[in-house]
């Protein structure tokens, strides 16, 4: 094909008629949830005023009272609460600390089922199937009536005496109940993930770093770990991220979280779906947080295994900006291509 | 005057039920340059691999300045060394791998320093100011903060020998260190190793570049079923074969 003379032929991208459809209903739902989320609706009561008195009679107008739908105005009394904010800080708490013992729990028993030893690696082997096998709901109610089977609890020697004793009821508050439960359970999980990560790093790091010198455990620090982190790490984003989550159930142990401190809110108000938002919105907030958290640590970690890391937002949007500037400057004719 | 840098006699290898070596006798002095040929499958990997204990052979002796590599003699019992002193022996053995193995998560000049400065204690200022001298030694001054995978083949292989000269090795085994690279990659790596030889570095070449092997070498093994079939000089061997199977295999790879 040849164009007529240097005119600079136009590209026409094709037209995607299914997707503006597509397109035009998800607008009208979107708009939709948007009129749900803002309308108002009748709380039952009138609202009468005078309009006209007069000696002898009075002109009433009556409306609807109104309110919102979803309560907003409920919402912003108690998004800031003192005792939301409380339970908030006991949801991070509890997610903190139940990711360190997972990570550290975890960590011990990836290296131990990677241990040529099998009385290493089968117990590991057991403690990941028994705490991925049961219900983290169910754990954490055994660890909280833990105390029915051992009233107390011994610190010493191994059949031998003890050196010192707790009463389990005393050990086993409802916090330590769900730090144990929530923990053991993660660990679990944790587990599995380091070992994967472990698993991903080739074989040939370990022998280039024997063949340097380095033990074996300057091997796992130095060499392994660093690069199995790539691996590690977004799933380990994910399981932080859930755990804010699983967090929740222990409120069934009484343990005053978010969910727990909105429940004891609505326990007296009855405005339940307004504190229940509230939780939510903390959920979102800790969540997004987290969520860019994961996203820079995962552009550290994969340092060297990529050839151009990704791009920050912030880099991606000064990139769209300069191609906003960049295709206006550029004339018209430009873009088309020239056969 | 001539000292023995590895001896080895009888020295066997198997995996399951696959005798790999079966009675390597071999003598590589001081200052020598050795090329291992022979076909894939004949041990000739296998064996390089035992002489730094990356695999531990069976039986028989292999020694390399004397000494017994991941052992100690007592008596007549050979005790397997601990951890720590297999890893201090190791250190003074290089080893250059067909696949480079360079340390992906860090730059080629951290590839280089991290040795130095974890097993041989070195300041971090001190590995440094010797990794630049090493990485410019083999042409990579430019490349010393680019990490491996922003490297080519021909320049992680030249990092991976750097890496392993900042041990301050007496020994250098290289496996198949050109295998893995693009046919243009080869010379530049040959050349780094050629300048080494000529430092007086004893190295052990498992290789499938007879022109090495014939140019820079001045002892030449062929392996073939697990035991060296000839030995002697390049230049001699490769021209006269006395063996069937070294003339069969020559005539494949010439």
């Amino acid at each position: 094909m040849t164009s007529s003379g240097d005119e600079p032929l136009r590209v026409v991208p094709v037209r995607h008629v299914g997707r503006w459809f597509a397109g035009a209903g998800v607008i009208v739902i979107i708009a939709m949830m948007i009129h749900t989320f803002l309308s108002k609706i009748p709380t039952g009561q009138r609202l009468c005023h005078v309009v006209a008195s007069s000696a002898d009679h009075k002109v009433f107008r009556c409306v609807d009272e109104l309110q919102w739908r979803f309560s907003w105005d409920v919402v912003g009394k108690y998004v800031t609460s003192a005792n939301i904010l409380k339970g908030l800080l006991m949801t991070l708490a509890l997610t903190g600390l139940t990711m360190v013992i997972g990570v550290v729990l975890g960590a011990t028993v990836a290296i131990m089922r990677l241990s040529p030893s099998r009385i290493l690696a089968a117990p590991a082997w057991l403690f990941t199937w028994f705490f991925r096998g049961t219900p983290v709901y169910v754990q954490l109610l055994f660890w909280f009536n833990i105390a029915a089977i051992f009233p107390t609890i011994d610190f010493g020697i191994p059949f031998g005496p003890s050196l010192w004793h707790i009463e389990a009821v005393n050990l086993f508050t409802p916090f330590t109940a769900a730090l144990v439960g929530l923990g053991l359970n993660e660990g679990a999980y944790m587990s599995e993930i380091i070992r994967g990560g472990i698993l991903a790093v080739d074989e040939g790091q370990v022998e280039a770093a024997n063949s340097v010198g380095l033990s074996r455990l300057q091997t796992l620090r130095l060499v392994v770990l660093p690069q199995a982190m790539r691996v590690i790490i977004p799933p380990t984003g994910n399981e932080v991220i859930s755990m804010l989550k699983t967090s929740s159930l222990a409120s069934a142990l009484a343990v005053v979280e978010l969910l727990k401190a909105a429940q004891n809110v609505y326990a007296s108000t009855y405005e339940v779906i307004p504190l229940l938002i509230v939780a939510s919105i903390w959920y979102l907030i800790v969540t997004t947080i987290l969520s860019i958290g994961q996203f820079y640590i995962e552009r550290h970690f994969s340092k060297g295994s990529l050839r151009n890391l990704p791009m920050t937002p912030w880099e991606r949007i000064v990139r769209d900006a300069r191609g906003v500037i960049g295709k206006m400057r550029t004339p018209r004719g430009l873009r088309g291509v020239r056969v | 005057m001539t000292t023995p840098m590895i001896e080895a006699s009888g020295v066997t290898k198997s995996f399951g039920a696959v005798q790999v070596l079966k009675g390597v006798d071999l003598v590589v002095n001081k200052g020598d340059v050795a090329c291992l040929i022979g076909p894939s499958g004949s041990g000739k990997s296998t064996f390089l691999r035992c002489i730094n204990h990356l695999e531990k052979h069976d039986a028989g002796n292999l020694l390399v300045d004397g000494e017994f590599v991941g052992y100690e003699r007592r008596g007549n019992t050979l005790r397997e060394l601990s951890d720590k002193q297999i890893c201090a022996e190791r250190s003074q053995i290089g080893m250059v791998f067909q696949r480079f193995n360079l340390f992906g998560h860090l730059t080629a000049l951290e590839n280089v320093t991290l040795g130095p400065i974890h097993v041989r204690v070195e300041s971090p200022a001190a590995a440094r100011d010797r990794a630049m001298t090493l990485l410019a030694s083999v042409g990579l001054t430019e490349k010393a903060s680019n990490y491996p995978s922003q490297l080519s083949g021909g320049q992680q292989q030249r990092v991976a020998i750097a890496r392993a000269l900042a041990m301050e090795p007496k020994l250098m085994l290289f496996d198949e260190p050109t295998s893995a690279l693009d046919p243009e990659l080869v010379g530049e790596v040959l050349e780094a190793m050629k300048q080494l030889a000529n430092d007086g570095m004893t190295m052990v070449v498992v290789t499938h570049e007879m022109g090495f092997a014939r140019e820079v070498a001045n002892q030449l093994f062929f392996m073939d079923d697990g035991i060296v079939q000839e030995s002697g000089d390049p230049r001699e061997v490769l021209a006269n074969p006395r063996t069937e199977r070294l003339a069969s295999f020559l005539s494949k790879v010439l």
